[in-house]
């Protein structure tokens, strides 16, 4: 279909266009603008170069951020992405009670990220929570108790998988629905040529799976990458900031700390952060052979 | 152009904050009463005791309506009127911790009280108002007035105390060794922590005026208590990794507090340190005896001051804040200092309400709110300084929680954090 005018491309294009100005390209370059500042909302800016990313970069407190945000969202993607496969394996039969064990387990995602959190605080509390007593358990007799979530080596583990918990059922609706959809007659014709379950699954299932993998990667990616509820709720970005990601710590730096131009120095990193991770997932993503996809 | 784009960052924030984006002009009326938005961060027994009040103020009068908003804890309330003010939606009263006070004042947000009706007849406890909880503030106009006050102080279960035959620790040794009795390993690896403390900069300030330390010097430069502020983290450090007698920090802000005071109440910690402002809800909640002692010394007694004080908005109608100020003004009498204390734990802030309470025989039947109130002798002033909340927030807690978690060394970290303050926000 040729367009009647060239304007009218633009014009279909002008609303999603205007939102996307207006609420991401507008804000991130008033962001950039904004990290030359040293400005704390109330009191008038004051130009100090490029001394916010210096001083962020100096005491190597981006670095940290930026690496247990990675950290993070591979424990969060991966572990996301296998439990919701393996679970839609194992759901993936007809019956009543199938149908109660998806909705129960899809139930976690529906809930708020808020009383997830609340949640597993008690649940993790090392005195009386029911997790915290079965770590203690399995240290055995005698071991101290352990606050996971006071200690620096655990506590980013622990809302990592505290994430798995919520975002694992979305995962296995998703893979559910793909794995519901590839042709019966695909698997019985490798079975007839001899393919047992694992080799089934590994060259038939697989291969059919990648798109709907990638779509899963990608969602839990962006989701693990704006965890936010989570810290604040659990651990408000300790103990020792070992769980201070990239979004708390801007929220931190503008509401807590009064500093708006470290902020937004924070937000640039993470912004060239994303689109370099995004443009690395699409070169993946276009670089893969287009049967498959 | 600078203007134009903060304008429209301000008309943004306005918008998204409260879905209107312009500043108030005019001042609100509800059935015909002029309205009085009060922005409070108390939960629980706290908020029960201040809506009780606000409502008798509301009844005991038909020109002025105080709406009390919640706005979540101390620090949520402060981002949140931070970016209320910047929006130009701030309410018109609201109440923050002393250590923003000088900021704020610096940023032009909050109105001089000085003129107001009254303002300098209230017999307000010195320690505890602003020229007497800041140095170096007698020339600054109030901006602040005294409203939950408190300061640190120790709270023993008094059961585990006579079993052990020990008294409350006087010094920082005393605190070692009386930590030491009180701690209990059962073979099971339950352990009952001989002493408990939210690491936090409140407590940290403490130890450095006991150790004979100021933040900041005579002269403006921010010192962190020099050696003092180092021997504060040093002994946190000791307490916790090498007499293995102080319960491990268990997260930040409110939450390591309340976990303190749970984990006290459950029987999991045999003495604290807290705020005063915990006196009656631990007394009643505890299903032991609770007894108060001053913080120990170690070459002299200090504490700082905590709580909150009152604060009207400079930017709000001038009719809404002449009637902010009036029920400001209505609670600092001693009808409502009183029953607010009282029914709190927080300080009482006029001398009339002390005068009284005493008259009535309270400090008698309650010794340890005597505690808390004879520690006042001992207080500290905070430094008037604009940077103050931020070396607080910004450049020490983190580094406190740090330091005792993973055993850095003091020297390094408060050798960081000094350089840190020096360098501009």
């Amino acid at each position: 279909m040729r367009p009647r005018s060239r304007w009218h491309p633009w014009g279909m294009l002008a609303p999603s266009l205007v939102l996307l100005v207006a609420f991401f390209i507008v804000p991130i370059g008033v962001a950039a603008y904004e990290s030359f500042f040293s400005w704390d909302l109330l009191t008038p800016p004051r130009f100090v170069g490029t001394a916010n990313y210096r001083a962020l970069f100096g005491h190597g407190e981006l670095l940290h951020v930026a690496l247990r945000t990675l950290g993070y969202s591979a424990i969060v993607v991966t572990g996301t992405m296998s439990l919701g496969l393996a679970m839609a394996l194992l759901v993936d039969r007809p019956g009543a009670f199938m149908a109660f064990v998806r909705a129960s387990i899809f139930s976690a995602y529906v809930v708020s990220w808020v009383a997830v959190a609340l949640l597993w605080m008690w649940m993790l509390d090392g005195d009386s929570g029911i997790v915290g007593q079965a770590i203690r358990a399995l240290r055995g007799p005698g071991a101290p108790v352990l606050s996971v979530l006071g200690e620096p080596r655990w506590a980013l583990v622990a809302l990592a998988v505290v994430s798995v918990w919520k975002l694992a059922g979305y995962a296995m609706i998703i893979f559910l629905a793909e794995l519901q959809s590839i042709p019966r007659s695909l698997l019985e014709a490798a079975a007839l040529d001899g393919a047992g379950a694992w080799p089934r699954f590994r060259h038939v299932t697989m291969p059919l799976l990648m798109p709907t993998a990638a779509f899963v990667g990608t969602t839990t990616l962006v989701t693990s990458f704006q965890a936010f509820d989570v810290v604040r709720i659990m651990t408000q970005g300790g103990p020792a900031r070992a769980t201070e990601l990239f979004v708390y710590a801007i929220y931190e730096q503008i509401f807590l700390d009064l500093s708006v131009g470290r902020a937004s120095a924070i937000t640039v990193v993470f912004f060239a952060m994303l689109l370099a991770i995004a443009g690395l997932q699409l070169r993946v993503w276009r670089s893969r052979d287009p049967v498959v996809r | 152009m600078i203007a134009t784009r903060r304008d429209v960052i301000r008309a943004l924030g306005a918008f998204a904050l409260a879905g209107a984006g312009c500043r108030r002009e005019r001042p609100a009326y509800r059935d015909g009463r002029l309205v009085v938005t009060f922005w409070y961060a108390f939960g629980d027994v706290v908020r029960k005791v201040l809506l009780e009040l606000v409502a008798r103020y509301n009844a005991s009068q038909d020109r002025v309506l105080v709406d009390a908003v919640h706005q979540g804890d101390y620090f949520e309330a402060l981002a949140k009127l931070r970016a209320a003010l910047a929006a130009g939606t701030a309410p018109t009263l609201s109440h923050v911790v002393c250590e923003v006070l000088p900021y704020l004042s610096r940023a032009g947000v909050l109105e001089p009280l000085d003129g107001y009706d009254g303002a300098g007849d209230i017999p307000f406890v010195r320690a505890l108002d602003q020229r007497g909880a800041f140095a170096g503030a007698d020339g600054e106009p109030r901006v602040g007035v005294p409203f939950n006050r408190s300061t640190p102080i120790v709270f023993a279960n008094a059961n585990m105390l006579a079993d052990e035959r020990v008294a409350p620790p006087r010094t920082w040794d005393d605190l070692v060794e009386v930590a030491h009795r009180l701690t209990k390993r059962s073979s099971s690896g339950d352990v009952r922590w001989g002493f408990g403390v939210p690491i936090s900069w409140w407590y940290w300030a403490a130890m450095v005026g006991q150790g004979g330390g100021r933040l900041v010097e005579a002269d403006g430069r921010v010192s962190l208590g020099g050696a003092s502020g180092e021997e504060a983290i040093r002994f946190w450090q000791r307490l916790v990794q090498v007499e293995r007698v102080m319960r491990p920090p268990p997260g930040r802000d409110y939450q390591a507090w309340q976990s303190n005071s749970e984990s006290f109440l459950r029987g999991g910690v045999a003495m604290m340190w807290s705020t005063t402002a915990y006196v009656r809800y631990l007394e009643d909640a505890a299903r032991f005896p609770v007894v108060a002692a001053p913080l120990p010394r170690r070459v002299r007694a200090s504490v700082p001051t905590g709580g909150t004080m009152f604060v009207v908005i400079r930017g709000a109608p001038a009719e809404e804040k002449r009637a902010a100020w009036d029920f400001v003004r209505w609670m600092c009498e001693d009808e409502q200092t009183i029953a607010w204390s009282t029914r709190t734990g927080y300080m009482p802030v006029t001398r009339t309400a002390v005068r009284r309470l005493e008259a009535d025989g309270w400090y008698r039947n309650h010794p340890n709110d005597r505690v808390a109130y004879d520690q006042l002798a001992d207080v500290d002033p905070w430094p008037w300084a604009p940077d103050l909340f931020r070396v607080e927030r910004d450049i020490v807690e983190p580094r406190l929680e740090d330091a005792v978690l993973t055993g850095r060394d003091a020297h390094a970290l408060m050798d960081e954090a000094r350089d840190e303050a020096r360098r501009p926000a």
